[in-house]
């Protein structure tokens, strides 16, 4: 039965493919921006984030929380979400992606974390230190769910900023550009070199510093 | 297949097909595993099949429907016909979101093709289905939000216990699935030796096949269908599950509304609609914010209608397939019917595989709003 098990193998392996291939939707929107913290001697220390979600993901956060001011919620209020936030990140690595000159570096718990809420939205502020502080020519940030189930987007005005870096270092930020089109041209890359052709990557905000 | 199989040959093929399905289902698994947001990053993974400009172009216009519904929301408080609009976002965000596959189709399809449903049993077990995936989503949000209001916590724990349940009711349908196709498909393996074909040859595993045999010579299943159902009674098969031929003719309206028609329908619908999609908890929640929580089940219902429309169009090509495999593999041996019956068994072993893989984490399925 040659002919007719490739055939039927063939049927098998498209209907997995085509009923299991494709999780990845956004159902939450991140607007974000970044500072990358430096120490007087020139190394980078740490990440500090504040990450602004979309109406819908915000409306559906304060749900059910008790607030004085109906419609407004203070820091303190929004404390205890603050907490659950940065704690359930820490199983998707913060969505946050280091590497000093090619070498993946690791962040501790996030620290100075806080939730606050202004024109009806959500906006998560907290600082990842780096495990080591590392001094590297290069050093490259990624921010992006490689499930793709969160967008982030850098925001427009001052996404990035350097905190305490010395002089002549250069930031340069990759947006991953909203259409498809990013996708399909990565897509190419991707399929012609086998490796590092991540779904959700496709979709990262990658920030490159580069320092003499 | 070769006359006169010895025993331990027969034995080496099954594992073999076992084996095939289980590498089948495993390339599956590892290209779900791509968009698996635990663990380290994994560098080195084949090219997405998801990725291409399609899927890319269905992404973006999800999105888009996605992104206005909030916005939309909020115009429908003071203006009324913006309600007309969000439920025209919604329909088509229905249709496109469920366009990018999950568990739920896959089960659906692969459930389909295991019972050997028709393209219309089909269809109409997507649309039961993505009404009751509907149907939990409001129910969740407007016991928990709107009557006990309870925090995003509370209902993320409880969506959480529902994607539990479902994904073990995936598993136990699976099993169950795979019980009875596995017999089906071990007793295929025993009769392709060739046989007399002595129509009411009181050994039934024989008037099994041979009857298969006749149906796909003559494309139409009518007549085949009928005498099946009896051989089944033979067999002392459990009928919920296991819809063997008894409608491989298309049921007729009558049929599909009959007790036994949606029974046994029913736990492919319960095991695919009792997890409520994301999507549609966040928009209910978002309307309920905006005191406007009949907007959110409306839009959630239409939702579920253009889900139903994208997964019943599956539905049909993955049965239509399955019919084409039939035919070319109908006709000259035993192997036609054995064939079948192998496909039968792996898209039954794919229904308990995503189970498993979901209950246990090794399916990312589309996350719930947790953080």
């Amino acid at each position: 039965m040659g002919m007719r098990a490739l055939f039927g193998w063939l049927l098998a392996v498209g209907l997995t493919l085509a009923s299991g291939a494709a999780q990845a939707h956004p159902h939450v929107w991140i607007t974000a921006t970044s500072e990358l913290l430096y120490a007087a001697d020139g190394s980078v220390t740490g990440v500090r984030h504040a990450w602004t979600f979309d109406d819908m993901f915000s409306a559906y956060a304060v749900q059910g929380l008790e607030s004085k001011t109906k419609g407004a919620y203070t820091r303190e209020e929004l404390g205890p979400l603050a907490q659950t936030n940065v704690e359930s990140l820490k199983e998707y690595a913060y969505f946050t992606f280091a590497k000093a000159d090619g070498k993946k570096e690791r962040f501790q718990e996030p620290i100075d974390y806080f939730l606050d809420y202004k024109d009806t939205v959500l906006t998560l502020h907290f600082t990842l230190p780096l495990k080591n502080p590392v001094k590297p020519r290069q050093l490259v940030l990624e921010v992006f769910d490689r499930s793709f189930f969160i967008d982030f987007q850098m925001a427009k005005d001052n996404p990035v900023k350097l905190v305490g870096a010395p002089g002549g270092c250069q930031m340069k930020l990759d947006r991953p550009s909203d259409g498809s089109a990013t996708a399909q041209k990565l897509n190419e890359q991707t399929f012609l070199n086998g490796e590092n052709s991540n779904f959700g990557m496709m979709f990262a905000n990658k920030i490159t510093v580069d320092c003499p | 297949m070769k006359q006169h199989l010895s025993p331990p040959a027969r034995g080496l093929i099954a594992c073999a097909a076992v084996v095939l399905v289980a590498i089948v289902a495993d390339a599956a698994l590892h290209d779900l595993l791509a968009q698996n947001p635990f663990g380290a990053p994994r560098p080195t993974q084949a090219a997405e099949p998801e990725a291409s400009g399609i899927v890319g172009w269905l992404l973006a216009k999800q999105s888009e429907f996605y992104r206005q519904m909030s916005s939309t929301i909020r115009a429908a408080k003071s203006d009324g016909s913006a309600v007309w609009t969000l439920l025209f976002i919604s329909f088509a965000y229905g249709i496109f979101h469920a366009a990018g596959p999950g568990h739920g189709k896959a089960v659906i399809a692969s459930y389909l093709v295991a019972n050997r449903e028709t393209a219309r049993r089909g269809i109409a077990l997507s649309f039961a289905s993505a009404l009751m995936q509907s149907l939990v989503a409001i129910l969740i949000v407007g016991i928990s939000a709107w009557v006990l209001n309870a925090t995003a916590k509370t209902m993320c724990r409880a969506e959480g216990a529902v994607e539990i349940a479902s994904y073990a009711l995936i598993a136990a349908f699976g099993l169950r699935l795979v019980w009875v196709k596995g017999g089906a498909f071990i007793r295929a393996l025993q009769t392709t030796q060739p046989v007399p074909a002595i129509a009411g040859v009181p050994h039934v595993h024989h008037h099994h096949e041979i009857h298969d045999h006749h149906d796909h010579d003559h494309h139409h299943h009518d007549h085949h269908g009928h005498d099946h159902a009896h051989a089944h009674h033979h067999h002392g098969h459990d009928h919920v599950l296991d819809e063997h031929c008894g409608h491989s003719h298309g049921p007729t309206p009558s049929e599909l509304a009959g007790p036994g028609g949606w029974r046994r329908g029913f736990a492919a619908i319960l095991t695919v609609g009792i997890r409520p999609c994301s999507g549609a908890i966040l928009v209910l929640v978002f309307a309920l914010a905006q005191g406007l929580f009949w907007a959110g089940v409306a839009a959630t219902f239409l939702m579920g209608l253009g889900t139903a429309i994208t997964v019943a169009a599956i539905a049909v090509v993955a049965v239509s397939a399955k019919d084409i495999a039939a035919r070319f593999s109908a006709g000259r041996d035993g192997g036609g019917a054995l064939f079948m019956r192998g496909i039968e068994f792996g898209a039954a072993g794919v229904v308990l595989l995503f189970g498993v893989g979901l209950l246990f984490g090794y399916i990312a399925a589309e996350r719930t709003t947790c953080f």
